[in-house]
């Protein structure tokens, strides 16, 4: 039973049913706004500049990147890790939430799960171009071939991530499709608009909404999130496995695929509050996402960033404990001090520091702040990749081959293009399909609300 | 409304029986010549109930930090456990004098000769060692006993004052189980081989002592129950402790692999050098009786949801697992230590022993407090939960 006096009220403004289908469906039948003229604006320049770095990569090569022989990995890897982990939101929420049985999830499991898409697709354009002949990518996929005895190497983790990022991606988007039928059903019976009234209706497969159709929604969403919940674990320990099954200094530590997977957690609850601010502002959405909601993100992002830290400390205490002086160099004298300090002591600082101010009430209340903390993750967690990456390539056994890295406009170019293909995905979002679980939030309006007609029944 | 625990009489009795049997093993190895081997059991007994109790009061606190609803009515169970800690920390304290035999750090003759030793002499050398010890238990009793003492205290005045302050103290006690439980396990197991290092062996232990923590939780309230006590343990309940436990095994498995697959496949030997041992020689069967154990049996036997919800078997794999967790501590410890794979009256004695003081201080413990916690604000949420 949920105690609305213990654990307040959820939903507020007194809702009822169709006050809620109307307020969230409500921006998608008015005019197209301004702002999201102007940003789509930006962001299709953004992307079109990215093209440009697309076609620069493409047809000259690789040779267009910072990239040497010793750093090979620079922006596109620290930018493919950084969208995947903004990636495992949607689904570090809508599964495991749902898993745990926490109803605040409704008002923000489908903006995350959005996110999630878009973000995977982002990130899949990284080792697409790093082919260099991206007309070969086709060689990744593990097919009885005309290339003779020559098979994908299935020993590399790279191969591995190949498997696990389009499981993961086909996953995230069965599972965010399936939840959003019963809302486009919505969207049907409410247009007036009869082109949409089709297109919804094909979106929607016929639902009629009856108990049997529920039913196996209900179990379906349970099934595919139980699967589901291995497999976000999976990806990114996958991820991280790209770095931690070689031998170099910094990189080969056993404790990464749990310390990547909970960064990319954090990074994505970091982007969740980010876009949430941002949502709730333009659409009036405070009764759904309201401060409550803000206030659990941030307190989730306490002890994820706790966590983020003694993974932190332990890899540093663990340097010095082995004894190993390779181990002792990179992180001494290559990440803490050395060229590279600044970049290392901002990850402290977004991860590690700063999100720990949420210790305090009156910070978790003030939403400007939280909104500015939560930009702060985000920029964080770049700099973590850009730390492991880039500091134990630039140094490492052989100082003869030693080498520093900078980007090339092409790769800024490349990165502000998916930052672009991200926005306008979201865009697009905002616009054409309910932010908001609309079923979802009616299935916990009755019991965490006090509104008095429902109390009466 | 839930009535108060008795301790019976023959509970005490053969709780002493085997306390004076336990004592009479550990005493009979360390006489006949058998020192390292016992040490090494007396280890991994200290190790086992203490880890236990911090992974039970972990949960506690996890439930505070969360809100958790459904486990309201059971927060006594690892609130009576974390009296245990304090027989723990004397318990430990006898440790010290089988430093010598087990820890090849403390020789000084060979940290002289040995680079990598005299470069971790800094943390590694008794002195320090013993403060970390008294500092961490000091600070895990002080902040365990208090989230008890603030909980009995909302039964009498009721009101969310002490439910705020147990949530504050929760998140300050995670806050320092996170490093010094780290440290801990890297102090008196880890370092039983000084020059082996994994960063992620303190995190195996930390999910280690929580999934057994909620196993031996679990366990508690299925027997209260039984016993007649505590009778609202519902079939719901059950099925929520039943996947914790399931959760946790395949994290536990997941953890476990994080660590083997990349030492694999790196094969760097001064790595590859723990598990030579383990794997390749006589150890082997107990290498995989782990996995199977703590991991493959549980997550095939919980998936499905009758056994999940069910009180005997839910018992049964309690067993298992807390068999589990010694095949576990003695992969950890005995490869490094007494070197020896076989089970004797040492270890069966020891763990006995063991087993009837952990068990006699939380009965103790749990017959002095209220079973539920009557004003938690929770309870009702706890005790409809369906």
């Amino acid at each position: 039973m949920y105690n609305t006096r213990v654990r307040g009220i959820l939903i507020q403004g007194n809702k009822t049913y169709s006050d809620v289908s109307r307020d969230i469906i409500r921006p998608m039948d008015d005019k197209t706004p301004l702002w999201w003229w102007i940003t789509a604006f930006l962001a299709t320049g953004a992307l079109f500049w990215g093209m440009w770095g697309f076609y620069n990569t493409i047809s000259t090569g690789i040779g267009e990147w910072g990239l040497n022989n010793n750093v090979a990995w620079g922006w596109a890897i620290i930018n493919f890790v950084w969208w995947i982990g903004i990636g495992h939101a949607g689904t570090a929420f809508s599964i495991f939430l749902l898993i745990l049985r926490q109803k605040w999830r409704t008002s923000i499991n489908r903006a995350a799960e959005a996110m999630t898409i878009f973000a995977v697709m982002a990130a899949g354009l990284f080792p697409l171009i790093h082919m260099g002949r991206i007309w070969d990518g086709f060689f990744i996929f593990p097919y009885w071939n005309t290339r003779g005895p020559l098979w994908d190497n299935f020993n590399s983790p790279l191969f591995w991530d190949v498997v696990a990022i389009s499981t993961y991606f086909m996953a995230s988007f069965v599972f965010w499709y399936i939840g959003m039928i019963p809302d486009f059903a919505t969207i049907r019976e409410r247009t007036t608009s009869a082109i949409k009234k089709k297109v919804y209706g094909i979106l929607s497969f016929g639902w009629i909404g009856n108990a049997k159709g529920w039913l196996r929604f209900e179990t379906a969403a349970l099934l595919l999130g139980g699967m589901a919940a291995p497999l976000v674990v999976s990806v990114h320990s996958i991820v991280s496995m790209d770095f931690s099954v070689s031998v170099i200094p910094g990189w080969h530590t056993t404790i990464f695929p749990p310390y990547f997977v909970v960064g990319a957690i954090f990074s994505g609850f970091g982007m969740v509050l980010t876009l949430m601010i941002v949502m709730r502002k333009i659409y009036k959405f405070k009764d759904y996402v309201t401060d409550g909601h803000l206030d659990a993100i941030a307190r989730i992002l306490t002890f994820i960033s706790l966590i983020m830290g003694t993974a932190y400390t332990t890899e540093l205490f663990m340097a010095w404990y082995s004894g190993n002086e390779y181990e002792l160099f990179t992180f001494m004298k290559n990440r803490v001090t050395g060229d590279y300090k600044f970049a290392f002591w901002t990850m402290i600082t977004c991860n590690a520091i700063i999100p720990q101010l949420f210790w305090f009430k009156s910070i978790r209340k003030n939403i400007t702040i939280v909104f500015i903390i939560s930009l702060f993750i985000n920029l964080g967690m770049w700099f973590e990749r850009y730390v492991i990456v880039v500091t134990s390539l630039s140094k490492d056994f052989l100082p003869a081959t030693w080498a520093t890295y900078e980007p090339t406009i092409t790769e800024i170019a490349v990165f502000s293009g998916t930052i672009g293909l991200f926005v306008l995905g979201v865009l697009a979002f905002f616009r054409f399909v309910p932010t908001i679980a609309i079923s979802e939030v009616k299935g916990v309006l009755k019991e965490t609300t006090t509104l008095k007609s429902f109390n009466d029944e | 409304m839930e009535k108060q625990l008795k301790v019976g009489e023959g509970f005490k009795i053969i709780g002493f029986v085997l306390i004076a049997f336990g004592l009479f093993t550990v005493l009979t190895g360390l006489l006949t010549g058998d020192h390292v081997r016992t040490w090494a059991n007396l280890l991994l007994n200290n190790y086992y109930f203490m880890s236990v109790t911090i992974g039970a009061t972990f949960w506690l606190a996890m439930q505070a930090i969360t809100q958790s609803g459904w486990s309201a009515a059971y927060v006594r169970i690892p609130q009576a456990m974390s009296n245990y800690l304090i027989v723990s920390f004397i318990l430990w304290a006898f440790m010290f004098f089988g430093l010598h035999d087990l820890y090849h750090w403390t020789h000084h003759d060979a940290v002289m000769h040995d680079p990598i030793l005299l470069h971790k002499e800094p943390y590694l050398n008794i002195p320090f060692f013993t403060i970390r010890y008294v500092l961490f238990f000091a600070l895990w009793i002080f902040l365990t006993q208090r989230i008890k003492k603030l909980s009995l205290e909302e039964d009498k005045i009721g009101g969310l004052t002490n439910f705020n302050k147990i949530e504050f103290t929760s998140k300050v006690y995670i806050f320092v189980l996170a490093i010094t439980f780290s440290l801990f396990s890297i102090d008196w197991l880890m370092s039983l081989d000084p020059h082996w290092y994994s960063t992620i062996y303190a995190v195996k232990k930390f999910v280690m002592a929580f999934y057994h923590g909620i196993v031996v939780i679990t366990a508690i309230a299925i027997i209260l129950n039984k016993l007649g006590y505590l009778t609202i343990l519902t079939k719901t309940h059950m099925g929520d402790f039943a996947r914790y436990i399931f959760a946790l095994s395949i994290i536990w498995g997941y953890i476990w692999l994080s660590q083997y697959i990349l030492i694999w496949y790196a094969n760097i030997p001064e790595e590859t050098v723990y598990y030579v041992p383990r794997i390749m020689e006589e150890y082997k069967t107990y290498f995989y009786l782990e996995l199977i154990v703590n991991w493959a049996f549980p997550f095939l036997f919980l998936m499905w949801n009758r056994v999940a919800k069910n009180a005997w078997a839910l018992l049964f794999v309690a067993v298992v697992l807390m068999a589990g967790q010694w095949i576990e501590l003695y992969m950890s410890i005995m490869p490094d230590t007494a070197d020896t794979h076989n089970i004797t009256y040492i270890e069966v004695g020891t763990f006995l022993g063991y087993f009837a003081l952990f068990a006699m201080v939380i009965a103790w413990s749990l017959a002095r407090i209220p079973l539920v916690a009557k004003n938690h604000p929770y309870l009702i949420e706890s005790i409809e939960h369906h």
